[in-house]
């Protein structure tokens, strides 16, 4: 198991240097007049051309992306070049944000998920149209027109939940609550389709299998069948897709937390990608590969607990 | 989108059987309404010009969010453009971005997918790794990198995103050719020498050709989303009308002309249901179509037996001997039927009446689909879905089982009847070891302490054979071998102390050698806890050996029934008869009837 | 992953739209050579806290490297000018309390307050102010060529400043209003979070624990400041709103006591929510025919043809379909509170596609002309193509060229296109404009055309001579260097328990207008 860990975490990090290799050559080929576009029209060509000259925009790309690379394996990823924040600072702050909305998301989501899917496993029929007419108004309504509705019906009109900010769990656990309850059902929605969805796949095939039989001839209680025994077979699939939605929250956050204005991720990293500031983007695909490459190996270790065929000695 | 990368494998095992699937799509309404939305789409895509007179791009600036009606029968928008106009040739644009979109991860994944699958190795590991480098990469850095060098077209955006969402039918490929690639006609191919090529092409290619048809309907229906979303930000092509670009301009102008958002969204929001309802009905004509072809088999057959339910009285053999053994089980006039999706019920045992004596082995013997595993399950009260206890009545120690609720069933399971099964293999919780499987209906029917129940079962399984209880204890069932298995299985079906067991062809699934260890041990342990069984099998050696009393089923009726000695002697049904002909002429020890179909029987009954 | 893909795929137009037109910096009026000491007097109510609804994060703390319009708000709460503007553009003592030309006017002296402390405890004297003046000289504010005729700047004596120039700058004390004359700590100076933690005199402090820059910034009152007629709040919130939709819900939903509005469709909701609009207009919007040289492209060279795209635009429809009438329509890129505004002078382009294509037919493009022009997705796809369609019906085919957002303002100060659709400043001193947009070495006479008319009038204004504006701005209108549409309207709205006064030639209000209602 160490091992196992080991080198996926040695993969993980080839896969981090490629990925940030690809997009430092990305952002560079898609550079634009970055100093022009960090000091306005106003400034005129010699503060730009200094501008350009203090962040060594100048440069060819080799010693360039060779510089970041040296920073950044010490863990400096510079300082933003629209305001100056050092990114590793900018982005962990903000990352615990983004991650308590998704992990709201993701622990919400499994939930209701698992509720739904197993009750239509379970009833068939009617819950199952129920489930499919979820998941496809889950594809169907992106979560940004979702949320834009969540604010004007709960926020607005009803007044339940302030429509913008976002209050530190520190400062107030009822205020955070109610600061992420709507990005959270926004974030929520196709989540819980997509889930749902493969829970109800995953617990049909389960049911169908011969041990259900046997089990309940035993005289165990059909909770514990469903929910011990079902579920956890079930589960293999099911986190997969969790897995998935979890890399695919990081982004759908993005627009969501621009909506609610919380000061997660998802601001920056508009403003950073449209901007074009790179260390930012770079800390951002950094960081977010990073999150993905521990997401694939704890939903790993996790399929090895849930299935002991595949477990990794 | 997940959840359709994950198509089951189950969905891609049935994709052989597409004949007429177009035609049962059309019958259901849902799928009959996907279509017909998607034709429409299309033919709106197709004949965009005839269908408005206006050109989509002539902007008109004293004609700005003018309302609909007269020339514009959408109104105008931002520019002053004819917003039905736009709104057709939209549909042309987004259509042909998704569908590039879509084809190109579906090239790109189904190819890798397959070569992956079919060959493995270092482009196995490649692709894994790819797959997980594309995961990883930020979208919007690649579609900014492609914006900045190509420049902000449609294409363009959706050539990043065809590569982009390609992981998705990758891993639904891959998996599937990896579920066949062991198949024995796979492999037979192979054998006979056909080339790679033709393998893939008709044997692999096959198989996934419907998982495949389902994954771009959702990949159609994500492109659709992204270039709304891309809309949504403003990075629509902003030379050709889309239903993004046209999102994007109402979203300006929310405030003065709200209308303009319904169009673009109405589209987006059609496609979509549509491209999702198709997928979703194919997949259900998928699995049903799997389900159904098994029941069609199996219910011609009871049904051709059921035409007169009272049918011939069995031939019933005197008593050598009058038992003083009080009626454990008691049986009578047993109809088990499985409801019909058009109301009917197609019966799968036809007054069918047993009765079994406390400490007696009684044998049930038939060929597949005779209906003794059906008659076996609605005694445990665990038939599959769908199947019901039709009439008649089961009376176990004076109680009637029929009526009871599945929970009331429970507390006569496990500790009054108990089962087991025919294959070892697939009759243990995969995920669980064996011991926390035996302990926990020994905890939950006798109410041990986790201590107690671990010595019992360790107890159990020592008493079974096991060389090694604590080790069994701690295994997982595919740790184990099959007859171990069985003998687990048997250990737990006497765990809770039942007076009777239903053993349903115990020892079919397993070796010839471990065949005769497992009755051994079926006699042993029947002696020693005096229990009775009901011993369902096609095969008279088993009978033989442990049986008191046999009854002989076909077609859902018992034909013939009586003390195992004056059957032997003297068989007087004519399908009695023909089974010992059977023996005689084969000298094995198997049925006449091809049995690898009865294994299936007990997880097919019906769906 | 599909929600990522769309997710990650994030930039907004809003802030492109924030990047375009929210530029406007540099401004003054009427520059007066003298001023007296004392400041205007505020009454005595005190608010606990203010929240502002700003679009834009504080690209750097630092004095030397400050931003000013949408910036001005977080430079003023913790920094001090040397001079101070009233919102009619009248320039008042601040820090310094008095200060004169010499005779060449190539040296401001001023006189500096003694009693002014740093937050760290250092003391404002004269050769601090000296080296503020030239770091901002040297450093990468986007307003630092505001100093450029900056010679040098030397302590006189303990608490006198004098700065000499090269060649005479009219506009010198308006740039020492904004933040070319912010007064930073020199202990902060060569610190590493120079660009994130303001050291400054100012009337609030900023708390950097409660801060998360770029989202939300946070300031406390400063106990000990020197002039708390201009301190009305003991706290003040500045909330980074870069979605236009997040910025009126937090309107709506009474967020906010003044926010900036960068979609004037808006309106009406914020309206209907009890807030009332601060409001001026900034910015001229039309085209730059920059190419009057016709190197790139010949036709342009040509006034006959500059004329007749001029004549070819109905610039109240475009007001309309652009921004919906939030604004003004215009002919002339000299703003009304210039003496050189001439309103006959905005009737000079009647619409009249027929003059149009008559011009073009004298100039001998009857059968047609070509032009490219740079677009980007930063601005209203809908703006490009009706501009498009106005030329095509007079016989002009604009090829636009798509640019990325970083690209659209480079390459067209790169001088790659003979013309360009543009948001510029309409700066409020003549000599201002000229240096920005007009002059042959500006940076939006982007194909540096050398007019001797103009720069001949450029010469007087710098020395002084104000009638040279009407005679420039006329010539500039008949040579049709640039074809204004309108001038944009700039809107803040402020809530019912708020008030503030719209400044001259800035998009925000300066902080200490925006006070509680009594």
């Amino acid at each position: 198991m160490v091992r196992f860990t080991l080198r996926r975490l040695g993969a993980g990090v080839v896969l981090l240097f490629a990925i940030s290799t690809i997009a430092y050559l990305l952002l560079y080929l898609s550079g634009g007049d970055i100093a022009r576009t960090i000091l306005g029209q106003s400034a005129s060509q010699e503060t730009v051309d200094l501008k350009a000259e203090e962040l060594g925009l100048n440069e060819p790309l080799i010693p360039r992306y060779l510089g970041w690379l040296k920073g950044a394996v010490t863990g400096d990823f510079g300082r933003s070049w629209f305001s100056s924040q050092p990114v590793t600072e900018l982005i962990s702050s903000r990352l615990a944000v983004t991650l308590s909305l998704v992990i709201g998301t993701i622990i919400i989501t499994a939930i209701v998920a698992v509720a739904i899917g197993v009750w239509a496993a379970r009833k068939r029929g009617a819950a199952d149209r129920v489930i499919q007419v979820l998941s496809i108004l889950g594809f169907a309504i992106p979560s940004f027109l979702i949320a834009i509705a969540l604010v004007n019906v709960f926020a607005l009109n009803l007044g339940w939940f302030k429509p913008t900010g976002y209050v530190q769990i520190g400062t107030s656990v009822t205020g955070w609550l109610g600061s992420v309850t709507l990005p959270i059902i926004a974030l929520s929605i196709g989540a819980v389709a997509a889930v749902a969805q493969q829970v109800r796949g995953s617990v049909i095939d389960a049911l169908r299998q011969d041990w259900v039989r046997t089990l309940r001839s035993r005289g165990v209680r059909e909770n514990k069948v469903v929910y011990k025994h079902v579920l956890r077979n079930a589960g293999g699939p099911a986190l997969a897709v969790l897995a998935l939605q979890f890399v695919g929250l990081l982004g759908g956050a993005v627009i969501v937390e621009q909506i609610f204005a919380i000061p997660g991720l998802g601001p920056i990293s508009i403003l950073a990608t449209s901007q074009g500031d790179l260390p930012v983007v770079m800390g951002l695909v950094v960081a977010i590969g990073l999150i993905v490459v521990l997401v694939n190996l704890v939903i790993d270790l996790l399929q090895g607990f849930l299935n002991p065929k595949v477990r990794l000695s | 989108m997940s959840n359709a990368a994950e198509v089951s494998l189950e969905t891609a095992e049935n994709a052989g059987r597409r004949s007429h699937l177009v035609r049962r799509m059309l019958k259901n309404p849902t799928g009959l309404f996907a279509i017909i939305s998607i034709v429409v789409i299309l033919l709106v895509a197709i004949f965009a010009p005839l269908l408005t007179s206006q050109d989509p791009d002539y902007a008109d600036i004293r004609n700005i969010l003018a309302s609909p009606g007269g020339d514009h029968l959408l109104g105008t928008d931002s520019a002053g453009r004819d917003v039905w106009a736009r709104l057709v040739f939209a549909t042309r644009y987004s259509l042909m971005g998704a569908a590039l979109a879509t084809v190109l991860s579906a090239i790109i994944g189904v190819t890798s997918g397959l070569v992956a699958g079919y060959y493995g190795r270092w482009f196995e590991s490649l692709a894994a790794w790819l797959t997980s480098l594309i995961m990883a990469l930020p979208g919007i850095v690649v579609l900014l990198a492609t914006r900045a060098v190509i420049g902000p077209t449609l294409w363009g955006a959706m050539t990043v995103f065809g590569i982009l969402l390609a992981p998705a039918f990758y891993r639904l490929t891959h998996a599937a050719v990896v579920g066949v690639r062991g198949e024995l006609y796979v492999d037979a191919a192979r054998v006979a020498g056909v080339k790679d090529a033709s393998i893939i092409g008709r044997h692999i290619l096959a198989v996934v050709r419907a998982p495949v048809i389902i994954q771009a309907a959702t990949v159609t229906i994500i492109a659709i989303a992204i270039q709304a979303g891309l809309g949504f930000i403003g990075m629509s092509d902003p030379n050709i009308p889309t239903w993004g670009g046209m999102l994007n301009d109402a979203f300006s102008r929310m405030y003065q002309q709200p209308v303009l958002l319904i169009w673009p969204s109405a589209m987006i929001a059609l496609a979509s249901v549509a491209f999702a309802l198709f997928a979703s009905s194919l997949r259900d004509e998928l699995e049903r179509s799997g389900g159904a072809k098994k029941l069609k088999g199996k219910a011609k057959a009871a049904a051709a037996a059921a035409v007169d339910t009272s049918g011939e009285p069995p031939v019933v053999h005197a008593e050598l001997e009058e038992s003083d053994a009080p009626v454990l089980l008691e049986v009578s006039d047993l109809v088990v039927g499985y409801d019909q999706p058009d109301g009917s019920l197609t019966q799968v045992v036809n007054g069918v009446s047993l009765a079994v004596r406390k400490g007696e082995v009684h044998g049930l013997i038939g060929e597949s689909g005779s209906g003794k595993t059906q008659t076996a399950f609605s005694i445990l009260g665990l038939l599959p879905e769908g199947g019901r206890v039709a009439a008649g009545s089961i009376v176990f120690e004076g109680d009637e089982l029929s009526e009871k609720s599945p929970k009331a069933m429970r507390r006569i399971q496990g500790k009054k009847i108990s089962y087991i099964p025919q294959e070892p293999m697939s009759n243990l919780d995969p995920s669980f070891t064996i011991g926390s499987q035996l302990v926990e209906p020994i905890r939950e029917t006798l109410g041990l302490s986790a201590k107690d129940a671990k010595d019992r079962a360790l107890d159990l399984l020592a008493k079974v054979g096991l060389p090694d209880p604590e080790k069994t204890f701690r295994s997982y069932p595919h740790e184990v071998s099959g007859g171990q298995a069985q003998r687990v299985l048997i250990a737990g079906a006497i765990s809770c102390e039942p007076d009777l067991v239903i053993a349903d062809e115990p020892t079919t699934a397993l070796d010839v050698t471990v065949q005769a260890e497992i009755l051994d041990l079926l006699r042993g342990l029947q002696k020693e806890l005096d229990v009775a069984v009901l011993m369902v099998t096609h095969n008279f050696g088993v009978v033989a050996d442990l049986c008191d009393r046999v009854s002989v089923m076909q077609n859902g009726r018992i034909v013939e029934t009586g003390p195992a000695r004056s059957i032997f002697a003297g068989p007087r049904h004519p399908y009695t008869k023909s089974l010992f002909d059977a023996i005689l002429e084969d000298g094995a020890a198997r049925g006449p009837l091809a049995h690898a179909a009865d294994r299936n029987t007990n997880a097919g009954g019906a769906k | 992953m599909f929600s990522k893909k769309r997710a990650l795929v994030a930039t907004t137009a809003a802030f492109a739209v924030a990047a375009l037109a929210g530029c406007s910096g540099g401004s003054s009026s009427d520059p007066t050579t003298s001023g007296d000491g004392g400041t205007g007097s505020g009454d005595a109510v005190r608010g606990e806290l203010l929240t502002l609804g700003v679009i834009s994060q504080v690209t750097s703390f630092a004095a030397a490297n400050s931003n000013w319009a949408n910036e001005s708000p977080m430079m003023q709460a913790v920094y001090d000018s040397l001079l101070k503007m009233e919102p009619d553009g009248t320039i008042v003592a601040n820090l310094a309390t008095d200060w004169s030309w010499s005779e060449d006017r190539l040296t401001l002296t001023l006189d500096l307050r003694d009693d002014v402390t740093f937050s760290d405890g250092q003391a404002l004297t004269a050769d601090v102010a000296a080296q503020n003046v030239l770091r901002f000289r040297d450093g990468t504010s986007p307003n630092a060529s505001n100093l450029g005729r900056v010679a040098d700047a030397t302590a006189v004596d303990e608490d006198t400043v004098a700065i000499t120039l090269s060649e005479p700058d009219p506009a010198l004390e308006t740039y020492l209003t904004q933040n070319a004359g912010l007064q930073e700590s020199p202990a902060a100076f060569d610190t590493a979070d120079v660009d994130t933690i303001p050291v400054g005199s100012g009337a609030y402090v900023l708390n950097t624990g409660e801060t998360v820059a770029g989202t939300s910034y946070v300031f406390d009152a400063n106990a000990d400041y020197w002039n708390p007629e201009d301190q009305h709040y003991d706290k003040i919130v500045m909330n980074v709103y870069s979605d236009t939709t997040a910025m009126l819900n937090a309107v709506q939903g009474g967020q906010v006591n003044i926010a900036g509005v960068a979609d004037n469709t808006q309106l009406e909701q914020m309206y209907a929510a009890g807030y009332s609009d601060v409001s001026n207009e900034l910015d001229w919007t039309g085209l730059i025919l920059g190419d009057r040289g016709g190197v790139l492209n010949p036709a342009l060279g040509d006034a006959k043809v500059r004329q007749a795209i001029a004549y070819a635009f109905d610039r109240d429809a475009i007001l309309q379909a652009f921004v919906a009438g939030n604004g003004t329509v215009t002919g002339q890129i000299f703003p009304t509170y210039s003496p050189s505004f001439d309103a006959a002078l905005d009737e000079r382009y009647p619409y009249d596609p027929e003059m149009s294509k008559q011009l073009l037919q004298e100039a001998g493009y009857a059968s047609g002309l070509e032009i490219s022009m740079p677009k980007t997705s930063g601005l209203p796809e809908a703006w490009f193509t009706l501009i498009q369609q106005q030329l095509a019906d007079v016989g002009i085919t604009v090829v636009y060229d798509d640019l990325p957002i970083t690209d659209f303002i480079g390459d067209m100060v790169a001088g790659k296109y003979p013309a360009t659709y543009m948001i510029l400043q309409q700066d409020p001193t003549d000599w201002q404009l000229a240096s920005f947009q007009i002059a042959a070495a500006s940076t939006f006479n982007f194909n540096h055309y050398e007019d001797p008319t103009v720069e001949g009038l450029i010469g007087d204004l710098q020395v002084g001579d104000e009638a040279a504006g009407a005679e420039l701005n006329q010539y500039l209108v008949e040579q049709a260097w640039f074809v204004p549409f309108y001038r944009v309207l700039n809107v803040k709205v402020v809530d019912a328990n708020t008030t503030a006064e719209a400044q001259v030639g800035n998009t925000w209000p300066y902080l200490w207008t925006i006070k509680p209602v009594a």
